[in-house]
């Protein structure tokens, strides 16, 4: 990224420089018993802090209106700290005023700054926006899978939690949802080609959401859907909707069309999460049987549900195999 | 005299299994200095056909790529793609294997080459009852699979890498797991019992492995009913297995087992005559102080080892025969019940009761 901003760094830098050639040409240098410590520490530190924030905000961050603000505003800051502190070790007379004006650079930079912060709010909006269905509530970096971009295991573990905590008795549904024979695909196309399989299903599960679900990559090939405010009966028919959706995917890879289907199994998300996610995964593990044997494999999965664990509200299990 | 192999000894073609770690390690984007620190290897591209890799080297290998990926499906994706691989013949009669019990008769026997940081052993039992590993041909011929038996395949340590072993673990048993899928044409109904105590991501092994997970056993092992031993597999070619069989023989000279898989076979076969230190390093051929220098590099102790395998007898013996705690002291020679009691709650941390317990109940 810091590429990118070649020309900024060094504007800044020169910037710097020119501090230094301005005081040590037209100042005069002050003795060392004359040296303010504690000031130099203060506004040497200042400048050594806003020039390490100009660096991390140029490191993470593309170029842009915000990105420009947010690293002008900091430089101007670091800039105006550095003039402080050369302050001190060179005497300036009484009748110059450019010192001055080098110092007024510390609030013009802090204006500049709460302008980038500005529009950097409305950024986040629309950030927010897209990440909707991957995240809800609160964020966590190191939650995300790095194929699909999704949030994993654990963070769908403690979504769950919270919305059992936040709204008990109201309704809520998890869906797992299994890519048929993965393991062929990347048998046959590589492992390569399994993750794109893996992203491709994802953003299609993405598209096919409400604001209000989360999507989650849960292990391997198994992703997780929570939807809030939803019952059984519903998110088994949505969980039909898109497996019929990933069905209809064309998928291409280069030795030819990888063709993807999905299973799925639904319950009400009022059991203890990890409980209700292997129950879960047991249902999808019995239900990969063979076409063939999709009769009995449903009676199968039916008596499995049957043997769910009850709470103290009654809990309903539907499940389904998605290849038609 | 038994020989053996030691972590230092550079045996492992790098083009096999460190290659496939490599390609993996690319693949996600990691590469460069750090990865390749303490292996031995020189830059990023392919290994020469001619390199050979320390165990250590290959362990030090699979260490940078877990740290780098910081990941907790590395193990198992890693697992997915190692068998049957890409290891000259040995790989070609995996691939044409008639049944899961062809396919784990080469696996045993060329472990060496097939994966060398682990050492795995099945036997069926439930029929005979006879406790001895694959390698000693412990194995009967035909079916003889009356109902209730079971096929056990476990793993030990191969090279003493005790920091590594639940990742190594996961990457093996997934390993068996995706090779009988894909050559079986279907999941097998593997149980899967881990020495380890349950793990925050728990949901790599329901989808990697499968849904029947045991931890805080004593072992590391994967049962199946031994009616899924002799179901023929689609791929199954008796010619070419045989062929490619014979071709191992030629292809490369035979590898002497490493020395803790050798010292476990041994103490395996010796259990019932008390054996100690100075009679196992006369039988290897050294003296005890190199016997002891040699375990200790290999981050071991001889007391541990024989621990190790006293406590795998005594659950195969509660587990298989019905044993109570007197005939299992009374087999393994200790004077009464109380003393191999507390013995075996200072090798596994349970009391044996509790174990046989936890054993039974599934």
């Amino acid at each position: 990224m810091l590429q990118l901003h070649r020309s900024t760094l060094i504007v800044s830098c020169l910037a710097l420089l020119a501090c230094v050639f301005l005081y040590s040409t037209l100042g005069v240098a002050k003795p060392f018993h004359l040296w303010k410590w504690t000031d130099i520490v203060s506004e040497g530190g200042t400048a050594v802090m806003a020039g390490s924030w100009v660096l991390f905000t140029l490191s993470s961050r593309p170029g842009g209106l915000v990105t420009r603000l947010l690293a002008g505003g900091l430089a101007m800051i670091m800039v105006g700290s550095f003039a402080d502190c050369m302050d001190e070790f060179f005497a300036v007379s009484k009748a110059a005023r450019w010192d001055h004006w080098l110092e007024m650079l510390v609030p013009l930079g802090m204006l500049v700054l709460t302008c980038g912060m500005y529009y950097w709010r409305h950024e986040q909006f629309r950030l927010n926006e897209h990440l909707q269905k991957r995240e809800r509530l609160f964020r966590d970096h190191r939650a995300f899978d790095r194929i699909t971009q999704l949030a994993n295991a654990d963070y769908l573990r403690r979504q769950i939690r919270h919305e059992q905590a936040q709204r008990p008795g109201r309704p809520c549904a998890l869906v797992l949802l299994d890519i048929d024979s993965f393991h062929l695909i990347n048998r046959e196309f590589g492992q390569r080609q399994g993750d794109r399989v893996l992203q491709a299903v994802g953003h299609m599960l993405l598209l096919n959401l409400r604001n209000d679900d989360l999507l989650c990559r849960y292990a391997g090939d198994r992703f997780a859907l929570l939807l809030p405010d939803t019952g059984v009966a519903e998110a088994e028919a949505m969980a039909r909707h898109l497996a019929a959706m990933v069905g209809q995917m064309r998928h291409h890879a280069k030795d030819g069309r990888v063709s993807i289907s999905v299973r799925h199994a639904c319950a009400s998300a009022d059991i203890d999460a990890d409980v209700l996610l292997a129950e879960l995964g047991r249902i999808l593990a019995a239900s990969a049987q063979p076409t063939q044997a999709a009769h009995s494999a449903q009676a199968v999965q039916a008596k499995e549900a049957a043997q769910l664990p009850r709470s103290a509200q009654p809990v309903s299990v539907s499940v389904a195999g998605a290849s038609a | 005299m038994i020989a053996y192999r030691q972590s230092n000894d550079s045996f492992i073609v790098a083009r096999h299994q460190p290659a496939l770690l490599l390609d993996y390690a690319r693949s996600q984007d990691i590469g460069g200095e750090q990865l390749l620190r303490g292996t031995g290897l020189t830059d990023d591209e392919p290994p020469a056909a001619h390199v050979l890799l320390a165990p250590q080297q290959y362990l030090q290998l699979l260490a940078n790529v877990m740290r780098a990926l910081a990941s907790s499906d590395t193990s198992f994706l890693l697992g997915q793609q190692m068998l049957p691989g890409h290891y000259g013949a040995l790989s070609h009669a995996l691939l044409q294997a008639q049944n899961l019990r062809q396919a784990l008769d080469i696996l045993c026997a060329g472990h060496a080459r097939l994966c060398p940081l682990l050492t795995p052993r099945w036997r069926e039992e439930g029929t005979q009852g006879s406790i001895q590993g694959c390698i000693n041909g412990g194995t009967q011929d035909g079916r003889g699979s009356t109902h209730g038996g079971m096929a056990v395949l476990y793993w030990t340590d191969s090279f003493g890498a005790p920091s590594q072993l639940p990742a190594l673990v996961e990457m093996h048993m997934t390993a068996v797991t995706a090779m009988c899928r894909w050559l079986g044409g279907e999941r097998l109904p593997w149980r899967y019992c881990l020495n380890r105590s349950a793990p925050s991501h728990v949901e790599q092994h329901e989808a990697h492995l499968g849904s029947d997970l045991r931890f805080n056993c004593q072992f590391d092992a994967m049962l199946i009913d031994p009616v899924w031993l002799d179901r023929p597999w689609p791929r199954g070619n008796a010619l070419a297995s045989a062929a490619a069989l014979q071709g191992v023989a030629g292809e490369s000279p035979e590898l002497v087992p490493s020395l803790l898989t050798a010292l476990y076979d041994y103490l395996l076969d010796n259990i019932r005559l008390g054996p100690t230190l100075e009679g196992s390093a006369a039988a290897f051929g050294v003296s005890p102080a190199t016997f002891k220098r040699h375990l200790a590099r290999h981050g071991s102790h001889f007391q541990a080892e024989l621990d190790q395998v006293r406590a795998h007898v005594a659950i195969h013996l509660f587990q298989v025969r019905g044993y109570d705690n007197e005939a299992v002291a009374q087999y393994l020679g200790f004077h009464d019940a109380t003393n191999f009691r507390r013995s075996f709650k200072r090798w596994t941390g349970l009391v044996p009761s509790l174990l046989r317990d936890a054993l039974l109940r599934g």
